[in-house]
């Protein structure tokens, strides 16, 4: 977990404004062992604030999520210990379960094809001069970062209607018998949320790329050029390794934009048609605030959170590796 | 460069010092055990010469202007009461309204949209003192049954009353006039065989039949409707929507009427979008002439005969056999002391002037869209000869002289209409359950919320 909070370009970066590493270099005389424990001292001195911080408002309630799991509770009046009962649901109950199902089919649509269309974005956008173009093609990519979720999930509410926009072009490029409400559709409601989701993390993955794409030396295009490298192979042998660092970020923050999913289902679809498009955070949200009960709401959160850190620690792992 | 992997010792030291501290400290979240039911203070009528400002909150949209107007109306026969009305809309209503009723800053009345554990935790106040000093307790008691809540602050329709308020809810079929005389209907159906057979015609003249949002809900009234009418008799229904012990609703009635519900989706007599229909879709296209029946409620009343006065009308739900009792679905908008508002006697006097001052009854009518309970010999609110409203509140009151008002299911627990009633229905609706399973799996979902 530490290894999200500091990706590795801050670790890297980190000499240069560390401020202990300049106060010992400014510190060249005194026993050798005393400067050591000295600057153990101040360090953590240093980092005390934010650590309180941290401590204060992630940690403990970190900590409280878990509590709260043991108990039944509805937030306000006197909790009684439930022992496993709460954990026990999260694996008994169908639809609890079926939701985190759900999660994971919302990975291919928010971090395999946005990662994967992100990469061919860039690489065509690099290929370009800057200009007016270039510009559009990245405001365009970016905008649904900009808009609030929410405001998109009602646009698309309305595009997938049966009368909206999507029907009306399937009918008028002749394809009728495939217009549908689509949200309404249990076939295809999960799919049609997950392509909002393409929408919008496709624009933040593609602007990352670009900035990798940036970083990488022109001079090993050139001498991929020179040695007679096509597009796919100079993709293949610069473009790709290049952005690992990228392709790490993209993917880990979007597998928990897939996994921690909420907005776009809540206005959208509620979990419907059925149970076709329920989520973990819309099944959190119901028991805490609707249902009030707070247990099992929270043994909810602790185990989607456990199963975030589960998926995203090979990636890390995969990204360091040298 | 140091990085805090060096500390790890220290942190998983402080980590498991911490772990250790919250349990040893063994502190379970929350409030302190029972402390019993909280005292009655005792009741005054009237609202005293103080100048007071009664702080009102309620849900967004036509209610802000709508008790704004009865707090003028309020002020203007009690000078020293100066009534503030703020807003939060429904979903966030239902999220705070437990962490704003404990907190610091409470509202003297709040709307109430459930009341969960509200009263288990005594965050509000008991109205039984008021009701005898106003003599609320002799009118018709069939209007305060939606806000009675037992000893256990579970079962509902029993015990103490906890919410009043300017008017109620009544569900219905709403009917296109024009489209109607078409498929030849002069009178509402008397049956529901009868009203099946208007369908059918409907059906065969090319129309849309019925009108209706099953995206969030709106195909659970009808379903109820049903369930009423095939067992002619809404005692089952009434006991398990306010949670009596032992309510069951996987009984015959409740398979026949999903079946029906069923058959009418398969048979096209449901919008084939059912499912993609939200509650502001559906009178829109209403309005706009799709659909010759629109299942809804009374508070769609006042936005039909805006769009088209005299088109539209309102009947009940046609009962199972002819000639026997009609029911309807009801809710108060009920307005709660909460137990920490310190104006709790000029709340009461608000709450008796609402439901008494004709002017306040007609602002029901006219601008809430809800139908006034109150005294049995009150006056009935008027409103257009022919329009949607008038038939609503006709119909409410005949009802409630028949007792034929009912609680809506949705409202048996927080989570049964988001939960089980919704995507139960839609199941069915789309053929992917079965009657029996539909009556099966609400009821063992209600039973899980209730923990039985």
């Amino acid at each position: 977990m530490p290894t999200i909070s500091s990706p590795p370009e801050l670790r890297q970066a980190s000499p240069m404004t560390d401020p202990t590493s300049t106060s010992a270099a400014t510190q060249p005389a005194g026993p050798h062992r005393y400067a050591r424990r000295a600057r153990h001292w101040s360090a953590l001195l240093w980092v005390a604030p934010a650590f309180a911080t941290y401590a204060a408002f992630v940690l403990f309630p970190m900590f409280q999520s878990v509590q709260y799991s043991f108990y039944h509770w509805d937030g306000i009046g006197p909790a009684t210990p439930a022992g496993l009962d709460n954990w026990k649901a999260i694996f008994t109950q169908p639809e609890l379960l079926h939701s985190v199902a759900h999660a994971f089919v919302l990975i291919i649509f928010y971090t395999v094809l946005p990662v994967g269309l992100g990469l061919v974005a860039a690489s065509l956008i690099r290929e370009l001069r800057p200009g007016p173009f270039n510009t559009t093609a990245r405001v365009m990519l970016f905008i649904p970062q900009v808009l609030p979720l929410v405001a998109a999930g009602i646009a698309w509410t309305w595009m997938y209607s049966s009368d909206g926009l999507v029907n009306q072009v399937l009918r008028a490029i002749g394809l009728d018998q495939h217009t549908r409400a689509w949200l309404g559709d249990f076939t295809f409601a999960l799919p049609a949320v997950g392509v909002i989701g393409v929408w919008v993390m496709l624009g933040f993955c593609t602007v990352l790329l670009l900035a990798g794409i940036g970083k990488i030396d022109p001079s090993l295009y050139e001498a991929a050029r020179i040695d007679g490298a096509g597009r796919i192979s100079e993709f293949l042998a610069v473009t790709l390794p290049g952005l690992r660092r990228e392709l790490v970020v993209c993917t880990t923050f979007t597998m928990i934009a897939a996994l921690a999913s909420f907005d776009i289902i809540q206005i959208s679809t509620q979990g419907g048609p059925g149970y076709q498009t329920m989520v973990p955070g819309v099944q959190i949200y119901r028991l805490t605030f609707l249902q009030q009960h707070v247990g099992q709401a929270s043994a909810l959160a602790v185990f989607l959170a456990a199963l975030v850190l589960v998926v995203i620690w090979p990636i890390q792992r995969l990204g360091r590796e040298k | 460069m140091r990085s805090l992997t060096q500390y790890r010792g220290t942190v998983r030291l402080a980590a498991v010092a911490a772990a250790g501290a919250l349990l040893v400290a063994g502190c379970a979240p929350g409030g302190s055990a029972d402390a019993g039911p909280e005292p009655s203070k005792p009741a005054t009528t009237g609202v005293g010469s103080e100048p007071v400002t009664l702080k009102l909150l309620v849900t967004s949209g036509v209610d802000v202007p709508f008790f704004t107007a009865l707090g003028k109306l309020f002020h203007a026969k009690y000078g020293n009461v100066t009534v503030k009305v703020e807003s939060q809309d429904y979903a966030a209503l239902t999220t705070n309204i437990a962490h704003i009723l404990a907190g610091s800053n409470v509202p003297d009345l709040v709307r109430v949209p459930q009341f969960g554990n509200l009263i288990k935790d005594h965050l509000l106040t008991n109205l039984d003192p008021y009701a005898k000093a106003y003599g609320w307790d002799k009118w018709p008691q069939s209007q305060f049954a939606t806000t009675r809540v037992g000893p256990d602050g579970k079962q509902r329709g029993t015990g103490s009353l906890y919410g009043a308020g300017p008017g109620f809810g009544l569900t219905g079929i709403y009917y296109n006039k024009t489209l109607a005389q078409r498929i030849g209907m002069t009178r509402p159906p008397a049956t529901v065989a009868e009203f099946e057979q208007l369908l059918a015609k409907a059906k065969d003249a090319g129309m849309q039949p019925i009108m209706i949002n099953g995206k969030d809900g709106g195909s659970v009234y009808p379903l109820q409707n049903l369930v009423m009418s095939y067992a002619d008799d809404a005692q089952a229904v009434q006991d398990w929507t306010y949670a009596k012990p032992g309510a069951r609703i996987d009984d015959p009635a409740t398979v026949k009427a999903a079946t029906t519900l069923q058959r009418w989706g398969h048979a096209g007599y449901l919008p084939a979008d059912v499912n993609d229909i939200d509650q502001t879709r559906a009178p829109a296209a209403f309005v706009k002439g799709t659909g010759v029946f629109f299942p809804s409620g009374n508070w769609q009343a006042p936005g039909l005969d805006k769009a088209g006065a005299g088109r539209f009308g309102f009947f009940l739900f046609p009962p199972g056999e002819a000639g026997g009792p009609s029911y309807a679905m009801t809710a108060s908008s009920s307005l709660a002391i909460p137990a920490k508002s310190t104006n709790a006697g000029a709340a009461a006097a608000f709450l008796d002037f609402v439901q008494t001052d004709p002017q306040a009854r007609q602002d029901t009518v006219t601008l809430g869209g809800l139908v006034p309970a109150g005294p049995s010999d009150a006056p009935a609110p008027t409103a257009p000869a022919g329009s949607a409203v008038a038939a609503t509140v006709s119909a409410f009151q005949a009802l409630l002289k028949s007792n034929g008002l009912v609680g809506f299911m949705a409202d048996a627990t927080a989570s049964i209409h988001v939960n089980s009633l919704v995507p139960q229905t839609q199941l069915l609706l789309a053929g992917k359950t079965s009657p029996e399973a539909y009556a099966a799996k609400v009821q063992s979902d209600y039973e899980r919320d209730l923990g039985r």
